[in-house]
Protein backbone atom coordinates (compact mmCIF):
# COMPACT_ATOMS: atom_id res chain seq x y z
CA UNK A 1 0.00 0.00 0.00
CA UNK A 2 1.42 3.45 -0.93
CA UNK A 3 0.00 6.30 1.14
CA UNK A 4 0.92 9.88 -0.41
CA UNK A 5 0.44 12.77 2.02
CA UNK A 6 -2.35 15.45 -0.34
CA UNK A 7 -0.54 18.74 -0.50
CA UNK A 8 -2.56 21.11 2.01
CA UNK A 9 -3.34 18.61 3.89
CA UNK A 10 -2.13 19.53 6.84
CA UNK A 11 -4.88 19.00 9.99
CA UNK A 12 -4.60 22.17 11.62
CA UNK A 13 -6.78 23.24 14.36
CA UNK A 14 -9.55 25.61 13.10
CA UNK A 15 -9.71 28.65 14.44
CA UNK A 16 -13.22 29.64 16.32
CA UNK A 17 -14.27 32.67 15.52
CA UNK A 18 -14.09 35.46 17.75
CA UNK A 19 -17.05 35.75 20.18
CA UNK A 20 -19.51 38.35 19.51
CA UNK A 21 -21.63 37.95 23.05
CA UNK A 22 -21.59 40.76 25.07
CA UNK A 23 -19.65 40.08 28.34
CA UNK A 24 -21.58 39.05 31.14
CA UNK A 25 -23.14 41.10 33.91
CA UNK A 26 -20.19 41.65 37.19
CA UNK A 27 -20.36 43.67 40.06
CA UNK A 28 -18.40 46.58 39.57
CA UNK A 29 -16.89 47.40 43.06
CA UNK A 30 -14.89 50.30 41.92
CA UNK A 31 -18.18 52.37 41.78
CA UNK A 32 -20.20 50.82 44.05
CA UNK A 33 -21.90 51.99 46.75
CA UNK A 34 -23.12 49.00 49.11
CA UNK A 35 -22.33 45.72 46.75
CA UNK A 36 -21.78 47.44 42.98
CA UNK A 37 -24.73 45.56 42.40
CA UNK A 38 -26.23 48.72 40.30
CA UNK A 39 -23.24 50.04 39.26
CA UNK A 40 -22.53 46.62 36.89
CA UNK A 41 -25.64 46.32 35.76
CA UNK A 42 -26.14 49.99 34.70
CA UNK A 43 -22.31 49.70 32.85
CA UNK A 44 -24.19 46.41 31.59
CA UNK A 45 -27.03 48.13 30.17
CA UNK A 46 -25.93 51.37 29.74
CA UNK A 47 -27.68 53.31 31.89
CA UNK A 48 -26.94 55.82 34.95
CA UNK A 49 -26.49 53.25 38.27
CA UNK A 50 -28.11 56.23 40.31
CA UNK A 51 -31.30 55.38 38.22
CA UNK A 52 -31.32 51.60 39.35
CA UNK A 53 -30.57 52.87 42.66
CA UNK A 54 -33.51 54.62 43.06
CA UNK A 55 -35.23 52.01 42.11
CA UNK A 56 -33.54 49.02 44.45
CA UNK A 57 -34.26 52.07 47.13
CA UNK A 58 -38.19 52.55 46.41
CA UNK A 59 -39.10 48.50 46.52
CA UNK A 60 -37.22 48.48 49.95
CA UNK A 61 -39.03 51.05 51.14
CA UNK A 62 -42.61 49.75 50.08
CA UNK A 63 -42.16 46.52 51.37
CA UNK A 64 -38.89 45.22 51.57
CA UNK A 65 -38.74 43.75 48.58
CA UNK A 66 -35.53 45.57 46.96
CA UNK A 67 -33.65 44.47 49.79
CA UNK A 68 -34.49 40.75 48.65
CA UNK A 69 -33.60 41.20 44.99
CA UNK A 70 -30.48 43.47 45.97
CA UNK A 71 -29.55 40.20 48.54
CA UNK A 72 -30.03 37.87 45.48
CA UNK A 73 -28.33 39.91 42.70
CA UNK A 74 -25.75 40.02 45.30
CA UNK A 75 -25.08 36.53 45.70
CA UNK A 76 -25.66 35.55 42.34
CA UNK A 77 -23.75 38.18 40.35
CA UNK A 78 -19.96 37.55 40.56
CA UNK A 79 -17.60 40.51 41.00
CA UNK A 80 -15.30 42.11 38.86
CA UNK A 81 -12.47 39.64 38.31
CA UNK A 82 -13.82 36.80 40.51
CA UNK A 83 -14.05 33.41 38.84
CA UNK A 84 -17.91 32.65 40.72
CA UNK A 85 -20.31 34.27 42.42
CA UNK A 86 -20.86 34.38 46.49
CA UNK A 87 -23.51 31.77 45.77
CA UNK A 88 -21.66 29.32 43.32
CA UNK A 89 -18.63 29.44 45.90
CA UNK A 90 -21.14 28.65 48.95
CA UNK A 91 -22.84 25.72 46.64
CA UNK A 92 -19.50 23.80 46.07
CA UNK A 93 -19.07 23.40 50.03
CA UNK A 94 -20.86 20.34 51.72
CA UNK A 95 -22.53 22.89 54.40
CA UNK A 96 -23.90 24.80 51.55
CA UNK A 97 -26.83 24.35 53.33
CA UNK A 98 -26.10 25.69 56.18
CA UNK A 99 -25.49 28.96 54.33
CA UNK A 100 -28.63 28.67 52.25
CA UNK A 101 -30.90 28.20 55.79
CA UNK A 102 -29.09 31.04 57.10
CA UNK A 103 -29.20 33.41 54.34
CA UNK A 104 -33.01 32.63 54.49
CA UNK A 105 -33.21 32.84 58.26
CA UNK A 106 -31.85 36.80 57.64
CA UNK A 107 -33.71 37.56 54.87
CA UNK A 108 -36.86 36.45 56.96
CA UNK A 109 -35.92 38.50 60.29
CA UNK A 110 -35.54 41.36 58.01
CA UNK A 111 -38.90 41.01 56.93
CA UNK A 112 -40.70 40.89 60.01
CA UNK A 113 -38.95 43.40 61.26
CA UNK A 114 -40.07 45.75 58.49
CA UNK A 115 -43.35 43.97 58.94
CA UNK A 116 -43.37 44.73 63.17
CA UNK A 117 -42.16 48.59 62.06
CA UNK A 118 -44.69 49.32 59.12
CA UNK A 119 -42.82 49.22 56.34
CA UNK A 120 -44.77 46.57 54.47
CA UNK A 121 -46.62 46.32 51.54
CA UNK A 122 -48.94 43.90 52.04
CA UNK A 123 -48.86 40.28 53.28
CA UNK A 124 -50.64 39.13 50.89
CA UNK A 125 -47.62 40.24 47.97
CA UNK A 126 -44.88 40.41 50.00
CA UNK A 127 -44.95 36.59 51.50
CA UNK A 128 -45.86 35.04 47.74
CA UNK A 129 -42.94 36.53 46.12
CA UNK A 130 -40.83 35.98 48.99
CA UNK A 131 -41.89 31.97 48.29
CA UNK A 132 -41.78 32.22 44.41
CA UNK A 133 -38.12 33.86 44.69
CA UNK A 134 -36.72 30.97 46.69
CA UNK A 135 -38.87 28.69 44.49
CA UNK A 136 -37.23 30.81 41.04
CA UNK A 137 -33.76 30.25 42.84
CA UNK A 138 -34.12 26.62 43.14
CA UNK A 139 -34.73 26.33 39.70
CA UNK A 140 -31.89 28.52 38.53
CA UNK A 141 -29.31 26.83 41.01
CA UNK A 142 -30.85 23.46 39.24
CA UNK A 143 -30.83 24.68 35.36
CA UNK A 144 -27.54 26.65 35.72
CA UNK A 145 -25.91 23.94 37.47
CA UNK A 146 -27.25 20.93 34.98
CA UNK A 147 -25.87 23.02 32.02
CA UNK A 148 -22.97 24.64 32.48
CA UNK A 149 -23.59 26.14 28.36
CA UNK A 150 -26.15 23.84 27.70
CA UNK A 151 -28.33 20.85 29.25
CA UNK A 152 -25.82 18.15 26.94
CA UNK A 153 -22.93 18.96 29.46
CA UNK A 154 -24.67 17.60 32.07
CA UNK A 155 -23.37 14.54 31.43
CA UNK A 156 -20.49 13.60 29.55
CA UNK A 157 -20.54 12.94 25.42
CA UNK A 158 -21.36 9.31 24.59
CA UNK A 159 -23.01 8.49 27.81
CA UNK A 160 -24.77 5.30 27.35
CA UNK A 161 -27.89 3.77 28.84
CA UNK A 162 -29.56 0.30 28.25
CA UNK A 163 -33.12 1.66 27.62
CA UNK A 164 -33.72 2.58 23.93
CA UNK A 165 -35.56 6.20 24.32
CA UNK A 166 -37.12 7.67 21.11
CA UNK A 167 -34.05 9.85 19.08
CA UNK A 168 -31.73 7.65 20.60
CA UNK A 169 -29.43 5.68 18.09
CA UNK A 170 -28.19 2.32 18.06
CA UNK A 171 -24.96 1.80 16.62
CA UNK A 172 -24.65 -1.14 14.00
CA UNK A 173 -22.84 -4.11 15.32
CA UNK A 174 -20.88 -3.93 11.90
CA UNK A 175 -20.21 -1.01 11.89
CA UNK A 176 -16.58 -1.40 11.95
CA UNK A 177 -13.72 -1.64 9.56
CA UNK A 178 -13.07 -5.29 10.47
CA UNK A 179 -13.82 -8.26 7.74
CA UNK A 180 -12.43 -11.32 6.53
CA UNK A 181 -9.13 -11.82 7.03
CA UNK A 182 -8.63 -9.28 9.15
CA UNK A 183 -6.04 -10.64 11.22
CA UNK A 184 -4.61 -8.37 13.55
CA UNK A 185 -5.81 -5.40 12.02
CA UNK A 186 -9.54 -6.86 11.83
CA UNK A 187 -9.27 -7.59 15.52
CA UNK A 188 -7.70 -3.72 15.99
CA UNK A 189 -10.89 -2.43 14.49
CA UNK A 190 -12.77 -5.19 15.91
CA UNK A 191 -16.99 -4.32 15.89
CA UNK A 192 -18.85 -3.81 18.92
CA UNK A 193 -22.24 -5.64 19.74
CA UNK A 194 -25.48 -3.30 19.59
CA UNK A 195 -25.25 -0.33 21.93
CA UNK A 196 -28.08 2.15 21.89
CA UNK A 197 -26.75 5.84 22.75
CA UNK A 198 -28.90 8.20 24.04
CA UNK A 199 -28.70 12.10 23.68
CA UNK A 200 -30.33 12.51 26.99
CA UNK A 201 -28.22 13.31 30.41
CA UNK A 202 -28.58 10.98 32.88
CA UNK A 203 -30.13 13.11 35.81
CA UNK A 204 -29.73 12.42 39.20
CA UNK A 205 -32.87 12.66 41.57
CA UNK A 206 -31.89 15.21 44.24
CA UNK A 207 -31.43 17.75 41.16
CA UNK A 208 -34.77 16.82 40.09
CA UNK A 209 -36.39 16.76 43.44
CA UNK A 210 -34.70 20.81 43.56
CA UNK A 211 -36.29 21.64 40.77
CA UNK A 212 -39.62 20.32 41.23
CA UNK A 213 -39.39 21.84 44.72
CA UNK A 214 -38.70 25.45 43.01
CA UNK A 215 -41.88 24.86 40.76
CA UNK A 216 -43.68 23.65 43.37
CA UNK A 217 -42.63 26.42 45.35
CA UNK A 218 -43.55 28.77 42.56
CA UNK A 219 -46.77 27.16 41.89
CA UNK A 220 -47.97 27.65 45.23
CA UNK A 221 -46.82 31.34 45.77
CA UNK A 222 -49.11 31.81 43.08
CA UNK A 223 -52.07 30.22 44.34
CA UNK A 224 -50.90 31.98 47.92
CA UNK A 225 -51.71 35.28 46.08
CA UNK A 226 -54.62 34.46 44.23
CA UNK A 227 -56.64 33.12 47.24
CA UNK A 228 -55.38 36.23 49.28
CA UNK A 229 -56.58 38.80 46.75
CA UNK A 230 -59.76 36.87 46.34
CA UNK A 231 -59.13 35.60 42.67
CA UNK A 232 -58.76 32.07 43.24
CA UNK A 233 -62.61 31.44 43.30
CA UNK A 234 -63.18 32.56 39.99
CA UNK A 235 -60.13 30.70 39.02
CA UNK A 236 -61.51 27.70 40.54
CA UNK A 237 -64.50 27.71 38.37
CA UNK A 238 -62.25 27.94 35.62
CA UNK A 239 -59.98 25.56 36.39
CA UNK A 240 -62.53 22.81 37.05
CA UNK A 241 -64.64 23.32 33.79
CA UNK A 242 -61.25 22.53 32.02
CA UNK A 243 -60.20 19.42 34.42
CA UNK A 244 -63.71 18.17 33.53
CA UNK A 245 -63.49 18.75 29.84
CA UNK A 246 -60.27 17.45 29.64
CA UNK A 247 -61.40 13.91 31.46
CA UNK A 248 -64.28 13.54 29.17
CA UNK A 249 -62.07 14.21 25.97
CA UNK A 250 -59.34 11.60 27.79
CA UNK A 251 -62.00 9.10 28.08
CA UNK A 252 -63.23 9.18 24.61
CA UNK A 253 -60.31 8.84 23.25
CA UNK A 254 -58.20 6.73 25.41
CA UNK A 255 -58.89 3.58 23.40
CA UNK A 256 -57.65 5.44 20.27
CA UNK A 257 -54.41 6.63 22.54
CA UNK A 258 -53.91 3.12 23.74
CA UNK A 259 -53.55 1.99 20.21
CA UNK A 260 -51.37 4.85 18.83
CA UNK A 261 -49.21 4.27 21.75
CA UNK A 262 -48.82 0.40 21.42
CA UNK A 263 -48.62 0.28 17.09
CA UNK A 264 -45.93 3.22 17.89
CA UNK A 265 -44.40 1.12 19.90
CA UNK A 266 -44.46 -2.47 17.95
CA UNK A 267 -43.50 -0.42 15.02
CA UNK A 268 -40.66 1.09 17.00
CA UNK A 269 -39.35 -2.66 18.03
CA UNK A 270 -39.39 -4.40 14.42
CA UNK A 271 -37.67 -0.99 13.13
CA UNK A 272 -34.61 -1.02 15.55
CA UNK A 273 -34.80 -5.43 15.17
CA UNK A 274 -34.70 -5.34 11.51
CA UNK A 275 -31.87 -2.70 11.59
CA UNK A 276 -30.00 -5.12 13.69
CA UNK A 277 -30.79 -8.00 11.77
CA UNK A 278 -29.46 -6.03 8.76
CA UNK A 279 -26.59 -4.80 10.67
CA UNK A 280 -25.90 -8.53 11.72
CA UNK A 281 -26.33 -9.69 7.75
CA UNK A 282 -23.65 -7.16 6.44
CA UNK A 283 -21.37 -8.22 8.99
CA UNK A 284 -21.69 -11.60 8.18
CA UNK A 285 -21.43 -10.94 4.66
CA UNK A 286 -18.17 -8.79 5.04
CA UNK A 287 -16.41 -11.38 7.35
CA UNK A 288 -17.58 -14.69 7.22
CA UNK A 289 -18.70 -15.00 3.37
CA UNK A 290 -15.98 -13.05 2.35
CA UNK A 291 -13.36 -15.64 4.04
CA UNK A 292 -15.65 -18.53 2.55
CA UNK A 293 -15.09 -17.47 -0.87
CA UNK A 294 -11.54 -16.79 -0.02
CA UNK A 295 -11.10 -20.30 1.28
CA UNK A 296 -12.71 -21.65 -1.80
CA UNK A 297 -10.36 -20.00 -3.81
CA UNK A 298 -7.00 -20.73 -2.06
CA UNK A 299 -8.31 -24.25 -1.55
CA UNK A 300 -5.08 -25.64 -2.79
CA UNK A 301 -2.85 -23.70 0.14
CA UNK A 302 -3.63 -25.72 3.44
CA UNK A 303 -1.60 -23.13 5.35
CA UNK A 304 -3.08 -20.11 3.83
CA UNK A 305 -6.94 -21.53 4.29
CA UNK A 306 -5.75 -22.38 7.95
CA UNK A 307 -4.26 -18.71 8.07
CA UNK A 308 -7.86 -17.38 7.12
CA UNK A 309 -9.87 -19.75 9.70
CA UNK A 310 -7.96 -18.80 12.74
CA UNK A 311 -7.86 -14.92 11.47
CA UNK A 312 -11.95 -14.86 11.17
CA UNK A 313 -12.35 -17.13 14.58
CA UNK A 314 -10.57 -14.21 16.29
CA UNK A 315 -12.60 -11.93 14.98
CA UNK A 316 -15.49 -13.18 15.11
CA UNK A 317 -14.79 -14.13 18.82
CA UNK A 318 -14.09 -10.21 19.42
CA UNK A 319 -17.06 -9.12 17.66
CA UNK A 320 -19.36 -11.74 20.28
CA UNK A 321 -17.48 -10.61 23.37
CA UNK A 322 -17.73 -7.31 22.57
CA UNK A 323 -13.85 -6.39 22.77
CA UNK A 324 -12.91 -2.95 21.19
CA UNK A 325 -9.56 -1.73 20.16
CA UNK A 326 -9.59 2.03 20.29
CA UNK A 327 -5.60 1.63 18.33
CA UNK A 328 -7.13 1.58 14.83
CA UNK A 329 -10.22 4.21 15.64
CA UNK A 330 -7.78 7.02 16.82
CA UNK A 331 -8.48 8.96 13.21
CA UNK A 332 -10.18 8.33 10.41
CA UNK A 333 -7.17 8.47 7.87
CA UNK A 334 -5.41 5.78 9.91
CA UNK A 335 -8.32 3.75 10.24
CA UNK A 336 -8.60 3.75 6.50
CA UNK A 337 -5.06 3.52 6.14
CA UNK A 338 -5.39 -0.35 8.31
CA UNK A 339 -8.71 -1.08 6.24
CA UNK A 340 -6.97 -0.37 2.98
CA UNK A 341 -3.77 -2.85 4.32
CA UNK A 342 -6.13 -4.74 5.46
CA UNK A 343 -7.79 -5.47 1.99
CA UNK A 344 -3.91 -5.66 0.66
CA UNK A 345 -2.77 -8.14 2.15
CA UNK A 346 -5.61 -10.46 1.81
CA UNK A 347 -6.00 -10.19 -1.66
CA UNK A 348 -3.01 -9.41 -3.30
CA UNK A 349 -3.37 -6.18 -4.93
CA UNK A 350 -1.89 -2.50 -4.78
CA UNK A 351 -4.08 0.19 -2.74
CA UNK A 352 -2.96 3.54 -3.34
CA UNK A 353 -4.65 5.83 -0.14
CA UNK A 354 -4.54 9.78 -0.36
CA UNK A 355 -6.43 11.20 2.84
CA UNK A 356 -6.89 14.80 2.94
CA UNK A 357 -7.86 16.22 6.44
CA UNK A 358 -8.19 14.35 9.35
CA UNK A 359 -11.00 13.84 11.88
CA UNK A 360 -11.15 11.62 15.43
CA UNK A 361 -13.26 8.17 14.64
CA UNK A 362 -16.89 8.57 15.63
CA UNK A 363 -20.10 6.08 14.55
CA UNK A 364 -20.39 8.24 11.15
CA UNK A 365 -16.94 7.82 10.44
CA UNK A 366 -17.27 3.91 11.62
CA UNK A 367 -19.92 3.17 8.89
CA UNK A 368 -18.38 4.94 6.34
CA UNK A 369 -14.88 2.98 6.93
CA UNK A 370 -16.76 -0.72 7.06
CA UNK A 371 -18.46 0.91 3.65
CA UNK A 372 -15.19 1.56 2.43
CA UNK A 373 -13.19 -1.79 3.48
CA UNK A 374 -16.22 -3.91 1.46
CA UNK A 375 -15.93 -1.36 -1.28
CA UNK A 376 -12.23 -1.98 -1.67
CA UNK A 377 -12.66 -6.05 -1.30
CA UNK A 378 -15.13 -5.73 -4.29
CA UNK A 379 -12.16 -3.47 -6.03
CA UNK A 380 -9.95 -6.31 -5.21
CA UNK A 381 -12.06 -9.21 -6.23
CA UNK A 382 -13.24 -8.06 -9.94
CA UNK A 383 -11.08 -5.36 -10.73
CA UNK A 384 -7.68 -6.38 -8.88
CA UNK A 385 -5.95 -7.69 -11.75
CA UNK A 386 -6.99 -4.45 -14.11
CA UNK A 387 -4.60 -2.11 -12.25
CA UNK A 388 -4.03 -0.23 -8.51
CA UNK A 389 -6.95 0.46 -6.53
CA UNK A 390 -7.17 3.89 -5.38
CA UNK A 391 -8.85 5.20 -1.89
CA UNK A 392 -9.49 9.02 -2.04
CA UNK A 393 -10.63 10.28 1.13
CA UNK A 394 -11.72 14.02 2.01
CA UNK A 395 -12.59 15.21 5.47
CA UNK A 396 -13.36 18.50 7.45
CA UNK A 397 -15.47 19.35 9.51
CA UNK A 398 -18.50 18.94 7.95
CA UNK A 399 -18.49 16.14 6.06
CA UNK A 400 -16.87 12.63 5.29
CA UNK A 401 -16.04 12.14 1.48
CA UNK A 402 -14.53 8.67 0.40
CA UNK A 403 -14.21 7.38 -3.33
CA UNK A 404 -12.54 3.83 -3.99
CA UNK A 405 -11.79 3.45 -7.66
CA UNK A 406 -10.64 0.45 -9.96
CA UNK A 407 -9.92 0.29 -13.16
CA UNK A 408 -11.83 -2.77 -13.70
CA UNK A 409 -14.58 -4.15 -16.59
CA UNK A 410 -17.02 -2.30 -14.77
CA UNK A 411 -20.82 -3.33 -14.15
CA UNK A 412 -24.21 -2.30 -13.98
CA UNK A 413 -25.28 -1.90 -10.77
CA UNK A 414 -28.99 -2.32 -11.36
CA UNK A 415 -28.18 -5.73 -12.73
CA UNK A 416 -26.88 -6.88 -8.99
CA UNK A 417 -29.16 -10.18 -8.85
CA UNK A 418 -30.88 -9.72 -5.41
CA UNK A 419 -29.32 -12.51 -3.83
CA UNK A 420 -25.90 -10.42 -3.71
CA UNK A 421 -25.25 -8.48 -0.26
CA UNK A 422 -22.50 -6.69 -0.81
CA UNK A 423 -23.40 -3.58 -3.09
CA UNK A 424 -27.17 -3.28 -1.60
CA UNK A 425 -26.46 -4.52 2.07
CA UNK A 426 -22.87 -4.06 3.08
CA UNK A 427 -22.26 -0.02 1.39
CA UNK A 428 -25.95 1.14 -0.12
CA UNK A 429 -27.75 0.41 2.93
CA UNK A 430 -25.37 0.59 5.87
CA UNK A 431 -24.65 4.27 4.78
CA UNK A 432 -28.68 4.98 4.17
CA UNK A 433 -29.15 3.58 7.79
CA UNK A 434 -26.83 5.69 9.22
CA UNK A 435 -28.08 9.09 7.06
CA UNK A 436 -25.44 8.82 4.26
CA UNK A 437 -25.04 8.09 1.06
CA UNK A 438 -23.45 5.72 -1.23
CA UNK A 439 -23.23 6.27 -4.87
CA UNK A 440 -21.86 3.52 -7.51
CA UNK A 441 -20.41 5.21 -10.41
CA UNK A 442 -20.29 2.24 -13.01
CA UNK A 443 -18.84 2.26 -16.53
CA UNK A 444 -19.43 -1.11 -18.41
CA UNK A 445 -16.99 -1.97 -20.96
CA UNK A 446 -13.44 -1.26 -19.33
CA UNK A 447 -14.47 2.02 -17.63
CA UNK A 448 -13.94 0.93 -14.23
CA UNK A 449 -16.50 1.40 -11.25
CA UNK A 450 -15.91 4.55 -8.77
CA UNK A 451 -17.98 4.18 -5.61
CA UNK A 452 -18.63 7.36 -3.68
CA UNK A 453 -19.52 7.70 0.01
CA UNK A 454 -20.83 10.72 1.82
CA UNK A 455 -21.29 11.02 5.28
CA UNK A 456 -22.54 14.19 7.00
CA UNK A 457 -21.13 15.38 9.94
CA UNK A 458 -23.09 16.34 13.01
CA UNK A 459 -21.87 19.59 14.29
CA UNK B 1 5.90 29.00 73.49
CA UNK B 2 3.24 28.30 71.01
CA UNK B 3 2.34 30.76 67.76
CA UNK B 4 -0.99 32.52 67.08
CA UNK B 5 -3.67 30.64 68.51
CA UNK B 6 -6.61 29.92 66.07
CA UNK B 7 -9.72 30.50 67.42
CA UNK B 8 -12.98 29.23 66.07
CA UNK B 9 -15.30 31.46 63.30
CA UNK B 10 -18.09 29.97 64.62
CA UNK B 11 -17.81 30.45 68.45
CA UNK B 12 -16.97 33.88 67.91
CA UNK B 13 -20.07 34.71 65.93
CA UNK B 14 -22.32 32.75 68.20
CA UNK B 15 -21.10 34.27 71.58
CA UNK B 16 -21.03 37.61 69.76
CA UNK B 17 -24.58 37.27 68.66
CA UNK B 18 -25.77 35.64 71.72
CA UNK B 19 -23.92 38.82 74.20
CA UNK B 20 -26.21 40.81 71.45
CA UNK B 21 -28.94 39.38 72.22
CA UNK B 22 -28.13 39.47 76.07
CA UNK B 23 -27.99 43.01 76.37
CA UNK B 24 -31.02 44.06 74.55
CA UNK B 25 -32.64 41.89 77.02
CA UNK B 26 -31.15 43.76 79.21
CA UNK B 27 -32.20 47.41 78.08
CA UNK B 28 -35.77 45.77 77.76
CA UNK B 29 -35.87 44.76 81.43
CA UNK B 30 -34.21 48.00 82.35
CA UNK B 31 -37.32 49.50 80.30
CA UNK B 32 -34.74 51.57 78.03
CA UNK B 33 -36.05 49.83 75.06
CA UNK B 34 -39.50 47.58 74.72
CA UNK B 35 -39.15 44.36 72.62
CA UNK B 36 -42.37 42.73 72.18
CA UNK B 37 -42.60 39.04 70.75
CA UNK B 38 -43.00 41.32 67.22
CA UNK B 39 -39.35 42.21 66.89
CA UNK B 40 -38.00 39.42 69.57
CA UNK B 41 -38.95 36.39 67.22
CA UNK B 42 -37.27 37.88 64.35
CA UNK B 43 -34.27 39.23 66.30
CA UNK B 44 -34.38 34.94 67.46
CA UNK B 45 -34.71 34.24 63.46
CA UNK B 46 -31.39 36.32 62.77
CA UNK B 47 -29.08 34.91 65.48
CA UNK B 48 -29.78 31.28 64.41
CA UNK B 49 -29.37 32.73 60.68
CA UNK B 50 -25.93 34.37 61.44
CA UNK B 51 -24.69 31.44 63.36
CA UNK B 52 -25.54 29.25 60.69
CA UNK B 53 -24.54 31.31 57.96
CA UNK B 54 -21.20 31.87 59.85
CA UNK B 55 -20.79 27.68 60.06
CA UNK B 56 -21.77 27.48 56.46
CA UNK B 57 -19.26 30.18 55.36
CA UNK B 58 -16.26 28.92 57.86
CA UNK B 59 -16.41 25.31 56.79
CA UNK B 60 -13.98 24.28 54.15
CA UNK B 61 -14.40 22.35 51.06
CA UNK B 62 -13.68 18.05 52.23
CA UNK B 63 -13.73 18.73 55.77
Amino acid sequence: MSVRPAEGSEAGAPTAPASSRPPPVRRDLSRRVLGGVCAGIGRRLGIDPIVLRVGFVAAAVSGGVGILLYAIAWAFVPAEGAQRSAAARIRGRRESWQAAAGTGLLVLSALLVFRELGIWFSDALVWPVVVAAAGAALIWRQSTSATGGGPAAAAPAGRTSALATPGSRTEPPGASPAGAGGGSAAEAAAPTPPRVITGLPLRGGPALSRAGLGVALVLGAGLFFLQANGALGALRDVLLAVVVVLIAVGLILAPWWWRLVRNLTEERTERIRSQERAEMAAHLHDSVLQTLALVQRRAEDPREVAGLARRQERELRAWLTGRSEPEARRSVSTALEGVAAEVEETHGIPIDVVSVGDAPVDDDALTVIAAAREALVNAARFAGEHGPVSLYAEVDDERLHVFVRDRGPGFDPSAIPTDRRGVRESIIGRMQRRGGRATVHAAPGGGGTEVELVMERER
Amino acid sequence: MSGARSFDTVSLVAGMVVIALGGLLLLDRLEVIDIGFGYLFPLLTAATGAILLAGGLAARPGR
